[in-house]
């Protein structure tokens, strides 16, 4: 033989990178996840004198929580509900109608899943407030029409703000779901001689119900878990949710065991409506992706074009326009009122950036937390997501398992975790940035792993093994061909995570201290003290922020940032 | 039972583009044949039969079934008003139903009463050999037994018109032949006329009545797979139908019936030219591999041209040869397997002239 280019001797004694790469995210993930939970398992049974189930007993018993348990059940079921009734018209509009306007249509989705729901619910407080609303003051004093005023702080106002953030997951999964199906399945019905509506209701609608039920289940999920508005609507309305009365158990005495105990009452809930919405999902798919199948004809609704663009315009003024509108408004005015624009004034947002030093110190700690929480949740779901798909290590799906934990966990469910783990621990966390990092990184760690699996599915194994029959190492690989390939998917995972980070306030409420408050809580603790218009200057300069981030990112990662979000925050 | 009747058919997708999927489609399929649309992938045969099923309207031309007008520009009776059958590529065979709920469909819609439903529906599985299947999901199905399905769900409404969008081609080989076979034995059974989609040649000769040859949105050729093989209308056809050997031949004699020629410069042939040649003329000539004659060189023969094995192939049941002719050209040429030379090895080579086709060198064929 001549010619071979002989290859660079590697000394056989040391471990190799890929093993420590992975020992390193094994770690981590146990740090963040399984011992977290661990403790809050420990907690909820563990009393001074030993193992008890007398939190539970109360937690299951008592009136206070047996009522929160029944009103997030209520909230999430209504929820659900009317996310169906707004998503699917929409849904079924856009991809087999010829609407006009289906850009607003989809921005409308999107505007609503990016925004923050805190927001939304304090926007309808200045206009729906029972006393000050704009809206109610309009109707009552100036129409002289007291019966078409609305109280924004009741169950049905409850429902109202957080279905303008959920809506979007049935419309994204049924919009999706009704695009894929393969249109030979249609017209196969046809050529039988079933007509439109026919075919719809017997071939579509079957076809697509697992993903409209997966979607009203996600909204479920996501619905019951929102600390902001069920706190600054429900609380002063007297309804009292799972996340505000566990909230209300860490007023002085802080009752850790309760807290623990109803906290994986919550968990149950979540998890189980996870679960069928994953096993279902799993096996009624009916829907075909890809594939060369045709698309779907377009139906002509003729004049009912109408009523469907009249429908998304009205969900549009609702959901973006009229809590974007009067969040501004009141931002810019000396004080919220029916004669607010007599006084206009561009000092909230001076205050609140320049003036006030916890809110500056908030925006700075968010963008940190922000980046790095996004940052770590993407190469800890990359590596993971790699050894999962690329490796044949015994027990990698049930890493795979513990970096899906965190989906059923609710925001203030994790910060109740890593409060028992981390109180126990000799290292003092608690209240600071770090914890909060931990809480971040924790929460959105399956974000991460669902873009890095989504990206490395797509990348043929042969790939990486054609560099490495060429003799490159696996640093070499991963550099060279594994990484660059599922960097757009990395990516938007990033952008996925920054998103509901930038904005988080259900794990942050318990975790924070005056040095290591964040956005979220700068905006919910000024509205808790009345300050109504630097809060809204404050929660327009979050949007602001949220926006640049999108920003930013189609210019860097030069993606569609369209299929941001959704899948689950 | 119906024919169809396609009239001056156009369609273009995307005013933009302006290239026409199919322009100016004459065919007239008659009751009760097995009809293929041949040609390769974008040729418009798809397009053709999703105009026939009534998918989508035509810019020009008419579809008659029968008497009755279903397609013009602008007025198009919709599928489920034909009383047609279709199977699909990918035989959409709806995941969400059991193979019973699947065939019952068509017969649901036509509000059979459910007993005899029932009853039909056992039969036409029987028909095509799914008997005990009825409550399977399509997902436990393998993908031939899916086609059955497929093809059952169709049949049991007795269409008048069968259409089948290239049903054999999502098949492992075994098993499609043998498919092949049961749908022209099915075709012969139900008297239904089937229109076939397909892009494999081999396929649309063993099951056809009529092939209709299609390149580029247009018709090229229409007739029996006799034809269309042994006599096809110009070069697209011939090149497409299978091997061939395309060589410039001259004009040495023209006298109709028994004219002469100078294929390669070499080999004289006796044949029927295409009337208006005239002697010293040049022409194209397609000559398949299978109607060269080799033999060994000292066989000498004062017609035959002289040549060299340049290339030998055993494909079991042929051999095939490469041979340089003295004049420089290559043909490639295809024996008996028993029937063998050596590479390198000087042959005399001969044409079956009964079998070979002469085009005027202009005729291209996007007539």
């Amino acid at each position: 033989m001549h010619g071979v280019l002989s290859l660079p001797r590697k000394s056989s004694a040391a471990i190799g990178l890929d093993r420590i790469v992975m020992m390193g995210a094994v770690v981590s993930l146990v740090i963040l996840v399984v011992l977290p939970i661990g403790s809050l398992l420990l907690g909820s049974v563990k009393s001074e004198g030993g193992l008890t189930l007398e939190f539970f007993r109360e937690a299951l018993s008592g009136r206070l929580y047996l009522q929160a348990l029944l009103n997030s059940l209520i909230l999430g079921s209504w929820t659900g509900l009317f996310s169906v009734v707004i998503g699917l018209p929409l849904a079924w509009a856009v991809s087999r109608t010829n609407v006009p306007g289906k850009p607003l249509i989809r921005m409308t989705a999107s505007l609503a899943y990016l925004s923050p729901p805190f927001l939304t619910a304090i926007a309808f407080v200045n206009l729906f407030g029972p006393n000050a609303g704009l809206i109610n003051k309009l109707t009552r004093d100036v129409l002289g029409l007291p019966w078409l005023t609305f109280d924004i702080f009741s169950m049905s106002g409850l429902v109202l703000v957080t279905v303008m953030h959920t809506f979007p997951f049935v419309f994204l999964l049924a919009s999706g779901a009704l695009q894929s199906v393969d249109a030979s399945y249609e017209e196969a019905a046809q050529i039988l001689g079933a007509g439109k509506w026919r075919t719809a209701f017997t071939i579509t609608a079957p076809l697509v119900a697992p993903a409209i039920l997966s979607g009203t289940l996600l909204a479920f999920v996501n619905s019951i878990a929102l600390f902001g508005s069920q706190a600054i609507i429900g609380l002063p309305g007297r309804i009292v949710t799972l996340p505000t009365r566990i909230y209300a158990l860490f007023d002085y005495p802080p009752e850790y065991g309760l807290a623990s105990a109803l906290s994986l009452v919550f968990v149950l809930i979540t998890v189980v409506a996870l679960f069928v919405q994953r096993s279902y999902l799993a096996r009624r798919s009916f829907v075909t992706f890809g594939g060369k199948g045709s698309r779907p004809q377009l139906i002509d609704v003729g004049p009912g074009r109408w009523l469907l663009l009249g429908f998304a315009v009205v969900v549009f003024v609702v959901a973006i326009a009229l809590p974007y509108a009067s969040l501004i408004a009141v931002s810019l005015s000396k004080s919220w009122g029916l004669d607010f624009w007599k006084g206009l004034t561009l000092q909230n947002y001076k205050f609140v950036l320049f003036e006030y030093d916890v809110t500056r110190r908030a925006i700075t700690n968010s963008l940190i937390l922000a980046t790095l929480a996004a940052t770590l949740a993407v190469m800890l779901g990359a590596i993971i997501g790699w050894i999962d798909l690329r490796t044949t290590i015994p027990g990698r799906r049930l890493l795979d398992y513990a970096a899906l934990i965190p989906l059923g966990l609710p925001g203030i469910v994790m910060a109740v975790a890593l409060i028992q783990f981390w109180l126990a621990m000799p290292l003092a966390l608690y209240g600071t940035l770090a914890i909060l990092l931990l809480a971040y990184t924790g929460r959105y760690v399956p974000l991460g792993v669902r873009a890095a699996n989504a990206s490395l599915r797509q990348i043929d194994p042969s790939l990486e093994e054609s560099a490495r029959i060429l003799g490159a190492s696996w640093g070499l690989t991963m550099r060279e061909v594994t990484l660059p390939l599922i960097r757009p998917g990395l990516f938007a995972g990033w952008l996925l995570v920054f998103v509901p980070a930038i904005q988080e306030l259900s794990a942050s409420i318990l975790l924070f201290s005056s040095s290591s408050i964040t956005l979220a809580v700068a905006v919910y603790n000024l509205y808790e003290t009345g300050y109504t218009e630097p809060v809204a200057a404050l929660a327009i300069i979050n949007v602001v922020i949220i926006a640049a981030a999108i920003w930013l990112a189609g210019q860097l990662g030069g993606r569609d940032t369209q299929k941001v979000g959704y899948a689950s925050a | 039972m119906a024919g169809v009747t396609i009239k001056g058919l156009s369609k273009t997708y995307g005013a933009a583009s302006g290239v026409a999927a199919v322009s100016d489609l004459d065919l007239a399929i008659r009751d009760n044949q097995f009809v293929t649309l041949l040609g390769p992938s974008g040729c418009g045969k798809t397009t053709t039969l999703r105009l026939i099923a009534g998918y989508m309207a035509p810019d020009t031309g008419t579809i008659h079934v029968g008497e009755r007008l279903v397609s013009s520009k602008g007025s198009v009776v919709p599928p489920e008003d034909r009383g047609m059958g279709m199977v699909f590529q990918n035989y959409a065979v709806w995941p969400h139903k059991t193979v019973f709920e699947n065939v019952v469909f068509g017969l649901r819609v036509r509000k059979v009463p459910a007993a005899q439903a029932r009853n039909l529906v056992e039969k036409t599985l029987a028909l095509v050999g799914l008997s005990g299947y009825e409550s399977r999901l399509p997902s436990e199905l393998s993908g031939g037994q899916q086609q059955r399905v497929a093809l059952a769900r169709s049949l049991v409404v007795e269409p008048k018109i069968l259409l089948l969008d290239e049903p054999l081609s999502n098949l492992d080989a075994k098993l499609r032949e043998r498919m092949r076979i049961e749908l022209k034995q099915l075709q012969r059974r139900t008297g239904i006329t089937f229109i076939y989609v397909t892009h494999d040649q081999a396929e649309a000769l063993a099951l056809s009545d009529q092939i209709a040859v299609m390149h580029a949105g247009h018709l090229q050729q229409f007739g029996t797979p006799a034809d269309v093989y042994g006599r096809p209308a110009n070069r697209l056809v011939a090149d497409f139908m299978g091997h061939v050997n395309f060589v410039t031949a001259k004009v040495v004699a023209a006298n109709n019936a028994t004219s002469t020629i100078l294929v390669a410069g070499t080999l004289k042939a006796e044949v029927a030219l295409p009337a208006g040649l005239k002697s010293g003329e040049n022409v194209d000539v397609a000559i398949r591999p299978e109607d060269v004659i080799l033999s060994g060189s000292a066989e000498g023969s004062p017609d035959r041209a002289r040549g060299e094995v340049l290339e030998h192939t055993f494909l079991g049941n042929i051999n095939e040869y490469f041979v340089k002719l003295t004049s420089g050209e290559q043909l490639r040429v295809q024996t008996h397997p028993k029937h063998q030379f050596k590479v390198g090895e000087a042959v005399l080579v001969a044409l079956d002239t009964a079998h070979i086709s002469i085009f005027a060198p202009s005729t291209t064929g996007t007539a």
